[in-house]
Formats: structure tokens, sequence, C-alpha cells
């Protein structure tokens, strides 16, 4: 895994020093396959988000970006990045020994996931003087109509006509219907690395899948992910229990703290329980991908995601993973930066609880440490696995 | 248990307050309680605790020593309960709380403990004898005993004064902000304008009644209430019991036994159980 991520971000960095290529910045649910076809390197600024969080640097940056203008209540991805721009500085360095964030030749993000990206991206547009497109899709939905796709599909069109010119190069409809096929092959084993954690005792749990997941953010489009995954694959069917003594299973909804991942992945095995399935990492399953229809299954599989669908649809999908993976709590993570990837604020861990399914809420963020409390979500995740 | 050994079941609750101690027998008869400050290094302060002072009843061999007698366990609870390397074991404050409850009351019914603590509220649904849920307040002073002890001391005014102060109050003033820091500024406002200070501290009552009930809807129709700040305060309770009991006339409250030390006598009865 550390070799798969690192020869990417090399590349990227060789790329973005080379005038010879492009390097596009790229919203992580948006359309990566149109990015890679057209020959651009994909960066995405909320892996990078993630990183801060993980390495928690970002709480050096954070409040660089609150004291130049940016709320502490806005999205601490967004907030964690701008900060490091800011401040000069970024996690890739002692990773990786590369100096800065890949220069961007052109911004594209899509708001199915939030309108954050967007004043994120336009920020880096200002900052660059870099040419930006936004793609719009219809939020909250509760079914897919086709005049979603169509819109969308539209969109997608003109981000292609938007691009060409900054590529100097026409689109090759043949590498768009490669990419959208290297992204399905690579989201169909995905879903079945995840589905792994059906077995009991699981040999993953939510926590190793939040690393296992960069290809699959960060390498759509690419046989690099496909063979990440069918590697990944062979190696979990000979993996032990990932809790050697499994008696609890656990649903996460919401983001990870990035910051705590290893405190919280403790917190559950000492106490016997397997956190074995979550929205996060399902959120880059994306079965519609269609390399004959690629632009209107790129569309489908952008707009459908979990995130972007209404409390209905969320209460039955969150009822479905509890069934499938045989679920005896559901922990939500109300991430006080990210209202819109928690969705423990309107009623629904109630909903679920009053079906029979146990639910507990952890206050938390996914960057910002400063919304966290290590005492009380210990007392409050131990106290959960006491009483289910 | 070997025959003729004495059984003796240590609870010890390390509050971010108070650390707090008791022991029961065989039968769950309480045999002792002690308490004292929360002050660091923790295990040395709940070393003493459990000793107590020279001819008292300990858990220990010798004095200075920390091998426990025979038939004697310790379980710990409360936000230091991994911090104490003597312990036995260690559950949570939220099943000690309602452990200590369920072992003090005989409650048929479903009831609600709602615990006040030094660092958080808590609020407890008990239904069949089994936590049904529970709720801590979120990362926020309002509504814990520490909001109290912030405000009474800006305002000057001796914990041990307060229920009696808001008991003269001549109106119903409340404070609007959830967080100490503007309820601070708010009470120093209101203050200028030559609000009398039992008002004020009724105020303050009420806002922490308003911040718990805010926390989740009690649909049981019995309320136990637990933990130091309650105990201490019985004008507060009475506001609770006031505002419980208008919104649901079947509502009734009680005071648990030995209410500051619930969580103790729970972990300790867990001892017993286990």
């Amino acid at each position: 895994m550390t070799n798969v991520m690192k020869d990417y971000f090399l590349d990227l960095d060789a790329a973005a020093k080379d005038p010879a290529r492009k390097v596009a910045w790229c919203t992580s649910v948006g359309p990566a396959e149109i990015l890679r076809a057209m020959g651009f390197e994909v960066f995405f600024p909320e892996n990078h988000g993630a990183m801060l969080g993980a390495t928690r640097v970002c709480m050096d940056t954070i409040p660089v970006a609150n004291a130049n203008g940016y709320s502490p209540e806005i999205c601490s991805y967004l907030t964690s990045d701008v900060g490091a721009y800011m401040k000069g500085i970024t996690p890739l360095t002692k990773a990786f020994g590369i100096e800065e964030i890949p220069r961007p030749d052109v911004l594209v993000y899509n708001t199915n996931q939030c309108k954050d990206v967007m004043h994120w991206f336009e920020y880096y547009a200002e900052e660059f003087d870099c040419p930006i497109f936004g793609i719009h899709p219809p939020t909250n939905l509760p079914g897919i109509k086709q005049e979603y796709i169509d819109d969308v599909a539209r969109q997608f069109e003109e981000l292609i006509t938007f691009l060409e010119p900054i590529m100097g190069t026409p689109m090759d409809p043949e590498k768009l219907k490669q990419c959208v096929a290297l992204s399905r092959e690579a989201t169909n084993l995905w879903s079945e690395v995840l589905d792994m954690a059906r077995l009991k005792p699981s040999p993953l749990t939510f926590f190793d899948g939040t690393i296992y997941m960069g290809p699959i953010v960060v390498l759509r489009g690419t046989q690099i992910a496909v063979d990440y995954y069918r590697d990944l694959l062979a190696e979990l069917k000979d993996k032990p229990a990932a809790v050697e003594n499994e008696r609890k299973r656990i649903y996460w909804d919401g983001m990870p703290v990035w910051g705590r991942l290893r405190n919280l992945s403790n917190i559950f095995s000492e106490n016997n329980a397997c956190v074995v399935a979550s929205t996060y990492c399902n959120s880059w399953v994306f079965p519609d991908f269609d390399p004959e229809d690629p632009l209107a299954s790129m569309a489908k599989a952008y707009i459908k995601i979990f995130i972007n669908r209404n409390d209905h649809f969320k209460e039955d999908y969150i009822e479905k993973m509890v069934e499938d993976f045989n679920i005896d709590g559901v922990v939500f993570m109300a991430a006080r930066t990210c209202p819109n990837n928690s969705n423990a604020y309107y009623n629904l861990p109630r909903k679920l609880k009053n079906k029979g399914i146990p639910t507990i809420i952890i206050d938390g963020d996914l960057c910002d440490l400063r919304c966290y409390s290590d005492e009380q979500s210990t007392t409050l995740i131990e106290a959960f696995l006491e009483t289910i | 248990m070997m025959a003729g050994t004495e059984e003796i079941y240590w609870g010890v609750d390390c509050g971010s307050s108070e650390i707090k101690v008791v022991a029961l027998d065989r039968d769950g008869t309480v045999l002792l309680k002690r308490k004292q400050k929360t002050l660091f290094p923790l295990q040395d302060h709940v070393y003493h605790a459990l000793s107590g002072d020279d001819g008292d009843l300990s858990p220990f061999t010798a004095a200075g020593g920390t091998d426990i007698k025979a038939g004697h366990k310790i379980v710990a609870t409360g936000y230091g309960r991994k911090y104490i390397s003597f312990a036995h074991d260690a559950l949570t404050e939220i099943k000690a709380h309602f452990l200590g409850v369920e072992h003090q009351l005989d409650l048929t019914e479903a009831y609600s403990i709602i615990d006040i603590g030094g660092q958080d509220s808590k609020i407890i649904a008990v239904d069949h004898s089994k936590v049904d849920q529970f709720i801590i307040n979120r990362k926020c002073a309002a509504g814990t005993g520490a909001y109290i002890e912030e405000l009474g001391h800006r305002l000057e005014v001796p914990l041990g004064d307060m229920t009696a102060l808001a008991g003269d109050n001549d109106k119903k003033l409340s404070l609007n902000s959830f967080c100490t820091v503007f309820s601070g500024q708010e009470v120093i406002k209101t203050l200028m304008n030559g609000e009398r200070i039992e008002n004020i501290i009724y105020a303050l009552y009420s806002s922490v009644v308003k911040r718990v009930m805010e926390m989740t809807a009690i649909t049981t129709d019995t309320v136990v209430f637990s933990g130091g700040v309650l105990r201490y305060h019985p004008k507060l309770m009475a506001m609770f019991t006031e505002t419980l009991t208008e919104a649901n006339p079947r509502m009734k409250t009680m005071l648990a036994p030995n209410a500051q030390y619930s969580g103790a006598i729970g972990a300790a009865f867990f001892g017993q159980n286990t």
C-alpha cells in the first residue's frame, strides 16, 4: 500500500514539474475518469485533508485558515488544507520527500457531497489564477430520475469541452471507455474487499478500510487500483480475525476521526468489538459504471452516492447494512465541521433505535481534534458496548 | 471465595472532582463510604481513599503495599477508572450508576436516572432492569457541576449557600447562553443592571435544568436523581421535579440513596456479581 501511494504522489510531483504534463485537481467523488482519459494527472485535495488529519499536522494548519477568514465551523478538510497551503507545509514532505503539493493546471469539483468543496476550489482558482469547472448535480435525492442523469451527463460533456483547450487534445472516446472500465473493475474489487467483513470473525475493520481505501479514491480509472485490490482481496482471504475475540459487530456511520484512528480502533478491539462496516468506506462502491455508456453511467454513479440521498434512503440503507453484516449496534460520528456527512443530526439514530437497532452518537470531527474528547468518546463507546 | 474468608467488595468512583469509595459486604450492605478531592497522582489518592486512616477497614494487606487481602475485590469506575493498576476490574460510569440505583432501589417500573457530575451530565433510561439508552452531555460545561462551580466562583457565592439563595428568588429569570463564558458575561451584565443575586442563582439553576432536559426526551414516569451535584443542591433537584411534573403529571421523582456514591456502589455491586 505504501508503495502504491508513494508512487502515485511521486509521479504527481514529477508531472507538476514537467511542462509537458498537466495536473488536474478533483473532488474525491468527482469525474476522475474524464480527467484521466484526457491525460491529466489527478490530485485530490480531500485526500490531502485526510493526510493532514491522520498526521495531526492539521492542528497547526486549521488555526491558520481560521485566522485568515475561514471559520472553525466549516469543513475541516478545507481549513486543514488551505491552512497548510498558507503556512507552506504538506505532510507529503515527511512521508515522501515531496516539497510542495502539485500545482494545478485546472480545478474540477462536484457538489454531490457538499458545497464546501466549491468554496475550497474557488480559493485555489484565485490563488493560482487557474481555470475552474464545477459540476452541480441535483442533491438530497429520494430516487434517481432519468432527467437527473441527463442533466449531469450534459454537464460532463460541457466539462470535456472546457478541458480540451487546456489539454490541447480532444477527448478520445476509447480512452474514456477504458478508464470507466478500469474504475468499474476496481470498484467491484473494492466492494468484494469490504464484503469480506461479512465473515465472522471479520478479517478487516473499518479502521483498516480507511487505509485500504486510498487507491479507490485517488487511482480510479487506472490499472494500478485494479491490481492493488486484486492483491488485497487475495491477502484478506488468508487473514486471521482482525479482532481476536470478536463478540460484537459494529457499523460506523459518518467520517473517520482521522487523528484518532489507532486510539478508536483499540477501544473497540480491547472490548472484543469489531467495526465491520461503514457508510464511509462503502461510499466508493459504484456498481453503475458502464464503459458502454460512460458519461451517463458516471452521472448515475456519482449522483447515487449515499451522501446525496434523502433521509428515507439513508435509513433504509443503514438498516440493510445492519442486516447484511450482522451488526449489533451503530455508532454515529457527528462531525462538527461536516454536517452533510453526519447523519446523527436529523433523528436517524432514534428512528433506527425504534426499529430495535442500538445506536450511539459520538461528537467529533474528521480533522479538528478541538471538537473531539478522547475521554468522553471512550466512555460512550465502552458504555454502549457494555449495554448491547 | 474460600469458606471462612471475609468477602468485601470495593467500588471506587474516580470522578473529576472527587474520589468516592464504598465497601459492600457479601449481603450488599454498605459498610463504609469515603470521599476525597480528586488530586494527582490519581492512583496515590485512590490508594489513600481506599485504605483510609490507621485502623480503618482497608483492602490492602499492609500499609503502603498494594497487595490485596484474600476475599477483597476492587472495581473502578469514573473517568480515572483505567489508571488504577490495583483494581481487579473497571466499568463505565453509565453502567455503574445504573447498577448503583438498581441495587439500592427496588423499582419494578421503567425509570430514568438523571446524574449531574462534576464534568458531565447523564440521562440513563432503564427498562426491565436493563439500560435501554443513555446520553452524556456534549463537549460543553453547561449543565454540569463545573458550570455551577464556575459561576458560583464568579459571583463569590459559596456552593453551600446557593440552594437557600435560589429559594429566595422573586422572579423567574433565565440565562440564554449555552456557553459557560457567555453565561458569565450575561450574569455580569445582569448584575450591572442591579439584579438581585437570588434571582441570578435561580436563573443559573434554571439554565442547568434546561440544558439537561434538552439532552433527550424523558419517556418514563419515574426519575431517580443521582450524583453529588443534585445531592448538594436540593433546590436544583426541586426545580427538575417541577419541570418534569409539568411535562408529565404522573411523574414520580426521588433521590437515590447515597446519591453521591451511586457510581461507587454500582462498581462494588458489579464486583460482587462477576
